[in-house]
């Protein structure tokens, strides 16, 4: 695009996104600050994603860009069509074809391999703001691993549910040192964070912070013996491709409230479809 | 069958050509020009290049003009611009004792060296609409005096030579950037009045004005109000010499604050600081009295009120932040709702369940 | 060209790190870059060189130790990058050096609890590198097990073995040997095989 660099960022914003990448990677888990940079779209709508995604993406990469798992909606759409207007990118919606995926609230259900890229953009980074809004309070409570807070906001849901309350953004632990926001994905997806092949970086630009987690590094969902963690399940199957094991979105289908489900996960779901028939 | 809600690129790119519409608006009228938004609604340009940190006032224009007059909107467009702009150099600091003054007024004293200056103002202006502006009536020239003014002392500097308000002390250490770094709390007093100029005016008027109803009072005096231009001059190595590029309007408010003093210092009064592009009065009043409220644990005083803490007035003041972040909501979120969803009924199914035993063991027991 | 730089630096630059990411993301992997010829007389190879060129710019102070240290270097970097030479190795975001550099008592950053990625970057100029060695690699990126051996570099290798009781403080370090890269970042934990089946004999 004429008048903007390759990837809309400017060289010197790229090389320091690229050095706290490198940060980042090293401190499994640690929200490193960068100076976030206003880009073209609003914050809160994947700006960091896309700086992070603008600093690692080259000529040859393949991107996906997904939102609530899917390639279609709308902000998936238009970060898309952004990166093939700035980069001229190809783009794919296969998940196994992409070298580079850009997510919001999700991880596909293909799992991810070795040497692809999984950028997730995250609106709050710090696991503790809901406990703790001062981000003087919770920077000090990391430097001292100090996370008996969280244990006893999640122990206070079982104290008065019966469980743990929490349903996405459900906080990890990487590599058994930082307390770490995984974004706002489904805790269904959580367990597809540990021992993972695939790299995994996190952007929030509004916040100006990123992280990352390496291939195959240990990432633990924080639980309790006697409430071990466990993630979401359906009655239902898909009503496209008959999955009994993935994650679906509710369809309200007519006035009656009558609904069906169908996976969130576009192209697993039109994969099954294809093979299926 | 039903799918989800999808959206196409089509759908995005029509809807941009229905907003392009009506952005036009009725083609029998003629179109507004980015002059006219400079010339005729330069009050709302000078907020947008404040708040996006960029003195452009053709962009600025520009930018009012494709946000269909959305300031928000506008100051959004300007910072998205000015964050592809390459830094070419560094200017001087800018000097306001040296402004060439348009307006300047005092409320500490009743006549001050130079004069008080009304300027172009809305003060003391009846507010009953003109109704000779809908008939679109001549507006009269100006009357105007005969001599340029001359330069002006800042009425601080006078209170400074005597002593009586603290002295403002320049350690030549580098400011901090707060476009180049993010803040790092607790942030010193530069990287504090850099995101108080690039704050939203609405925001930092409610703080400002909660400070004076009792939440961090700091009993302001508006020690003077000046608004002109000033020369933007840079240092070149290369010549060793100073050379002036340009002038930028500018408003500058410096508040007189009530005093504080302890067993080592007497008694003096102290400052809140507001400065602002173009001609921003109100946002400069705002801004100073938020600055003197953030100085509180410096000064040793109780906090007290929301406008009094740094972390919640600075990591909010910013209306691109918090308009992006605020209207994210938009986008879907079925997936975190799902999962609310799954839970809520599962809660739902367990507490019927307990209530249900419950009701039979009362059965029983009767 | 006196000083060979990236042909196309934007997008040499971009594959040129996104080798360096793998590399520290996968600890101990080996990773060929195709980067110019460092400047004449420069005791480092291209791989190094290419990872200068990439990672620095003038947000970034450098420090160097003499034994690599040249006008040449200099100038090109200064040309290049113009990133800044720094005396002070406390204060250095990279520093240039070989194993024997960390012998001595030389006071490169580790950052703090509050901000540990305040670090030093070590860039080293290596004689061996290869995945046949006595250093046995474990943590975030490696899946069970990675051997490195990095030639005669002991002092490097206790150092950044005492890496994980200072975490999340400490050194990362980018190791290179002609136009072959691998990193070992602070998270890694690191034995001598060597060390330890003599340990294991003797017991």
């Amino acid at each position: 695009m004429n008048g903007y660099n390759f990837a809309y960022l400017d060289e010197q914003t790229k090389r320091m996104i690229r050095r706290a990448l490198l940060k980042a990677v090293a401190i499994p888990g640690y929200q490193v600050p960068f100076g976030g940079r206003e880009m073209p779209m609003p914050y809160g709508w994947g700006t960091g994603g896309m700086q992070l995604t603008a600093s690692i993406l080259g000529g040859d990469d393949v991107l996906k860009v997904i939102d609530q798992g899917a390639d279609d909606t709308t902000n998936a759409v238009s970060i898309r069509a952004f990166f093939e207007r700035v980069a001229g990118v190809e783009t794919t919606t296969a998940t196994a074809a992409a070298d580079v995926i850009q997510t919001r609230h999700r991880i596909p259900e293909t799992p991810l391999e070795h040497d692809q890229i999984l950028v997730f953009q995250v609106p709050i980074p710090e696991p503790l703001r809901f406990i703790e809004p001062s981000e003087q309070e919770t920077r000090l409570m990391h430097a001292l691993e100090e996370y008996g807070v969280m244990h006893v906001k999640l122990y206070e849901d079982i104290a008065r549910y019966g469980h743990i309350a929490t349903t996405y953004a459900y906080p990890v632990k990487v590599d058994g040192r930082y307390v770490m926001d995984p974004s706002p994905i489904p805790k269904f997806d959580n367990p597809k964070l540990d021992m993972s092949a695939a790299l995994m970086l996190f952007g929030a630009g509004r916040e100006k912070r990123l992280y990352a987690i390496p291939p195959y590094t240990r990432v633990e969902s924080l639980d309790f013996e006697d409430h071990p963690f466990e993630i979401q399940q359906w009655d239902e199957h898909c009503a496209l491709c008959g999955s009994d094991h993935s994650f679906l979105d509710e369809v309200i289908t007519d006035d009656a409230g009558n609904r069906l489900f169908i996976c969130s996960d576009t192209d697993y779901c039109l994969t099954r479809r294809g093979e299926v028939a | 069958m039903y799918v989800a809600v999808k959206g196409g690129e089509q759908a995005i790119a029509n809807a941009h050509r229905l907003l392009a519409d009506r952005r036009r608006g009725e083609r029998e009228q003629a179109e507004l020009s980015v002059e006219q938004i400079g010339g005729q609604l330069r009050l709302a340009v000078d907020r947008v290049m404040s708040e996006a940190s960029l003195y452009d006032p053709e962009l600025a224009a520009l930018a009012l003009k494709q946000a269909s007059g959305d300031l928000v909107e506008a100051v959004f467009l300007l910072r998205a611009y000015r964050t592809t702009l390459p830094r070419l150099a560094v200017s001087e600091p800018l000097d306001t004792g040296t402004m060439r003054i348009e307006r300047r007024i005092s409320a500490a004293y009743k006549d001050i060296p130079g004069g008080q200056v009304l300027g172009p103002t809305y003060d003391y202006t009846h507010r009953l609409l003109d109704f000779m502006q809908l008939a679109e009536g001549e507006t009269p020239e100006p009357a105007r005096a005969d001599a340029a003014l001359a330069r002006c002392p800042q009425i601080l500097d006078l209170l400074n030579a005597e002593g009586l308000i603290e002295r403002e002390h320049d350690d030549g250490s580098e400011p901090a950037d707060i476009t180049r770094d993010p803040p790092d709390y607790p942030v010193d007093r530069a990287a504090r009045l850099q995101m108080l100029a690039r704050g939203d005016e609405g925001y930092l008027l409610a703080l400002g004005y909660s400070t004076q109803r009792g939440y961090g009072r700091n009993h302001p005096f508006a020690g003077e109000i000046r608004l002109g231009h000033v020369d933007v001059e840079i240092h070149v190595k290369e010549w060793d010499e100073t050379i002036c590029i340009g002038e930028i309007a500018l408003s500058e408010c410096q508040m007189i604050n009530q005093f504080g003093g302890s067993r080592e210092v007497a008694p003096q009064f102290t400052r809140g600081y507001g400065l602002a592009f173009g001609h921003n009065e109100r946002k400069t009043l705002a801004m100073a009295l938020v600055d003197r409220a953030l100085r509180a644990e410096e000064l040793g005083e109780p906090i007290s009120g929301p406008a009094q803490q740094a972390e919640f007035v600075l990591a909010h003041a910013d209306s691109v932040e918090a308009s992006g972040f605020v209207s994210h909501l938009k986008l879907p979120h079925y997936v975190d709702f799902q999962s609310e969803l799954e839970l809520l009924r599962r809660l739902r199914k367990a507490h019927g369940n307990a209530r249900g035993s419950g009701d039979a063991a009362m059965e029983d027991a009767v | 060209m006196l000083w060979p730089a990236l042909t196309d630096p934007v997008h040499d630059s971009q594959r040129l790190f996104r080798q360096i990411l793998q590399a520290m993301s996968e600890p101990g992997t080996l990773h060929e870059l195709c980067a110019p010829c460092p400047p004449r007389d420069a005791s480092i190879g291209p791989a190094l060189w290419g990872a200068l060129l990439t990672l620095c710019d003038l947000d970034t102070q450098l420090w160097i130790d003499p034994a690599l240290d040249s006008p040449e270097l200099r100038d090109a970097l200064h040309f290049h990058t113009g990133c800044r030479l720094t005396q002070d190795a406390t204060l250095a975001d990279f520093a240039l050096v070989t194993p024997d550099t960390l012998a001595r008592e030389i006071d490169f950053a580790i950052g703090n609890d509050s901000y540990p990625d305040r670090g030093t970057t070590l860039l080293v100029a290596v004689e061996y590198l290869s995945d046949d060695g006595p250093w046995q690699f474990s943590g975030p990126g490696i899946e069970t097990q990675r051997c490195l051996g990095v030639g005669n570099a002991h002092a490097l290798m206790s150092r950044l073995s005492v890496n994980r009781s200072r975490f999340p403080c400490g050194l990362d370090a980018i190791l290179a040997c002609g136009t072959r890269l691998a990193a070992i970042p602070r998270s890694t934990r690191i034995v001598n095989r060597q060390q330890e089946d003599r340990a294991c004999m003797s017991q």
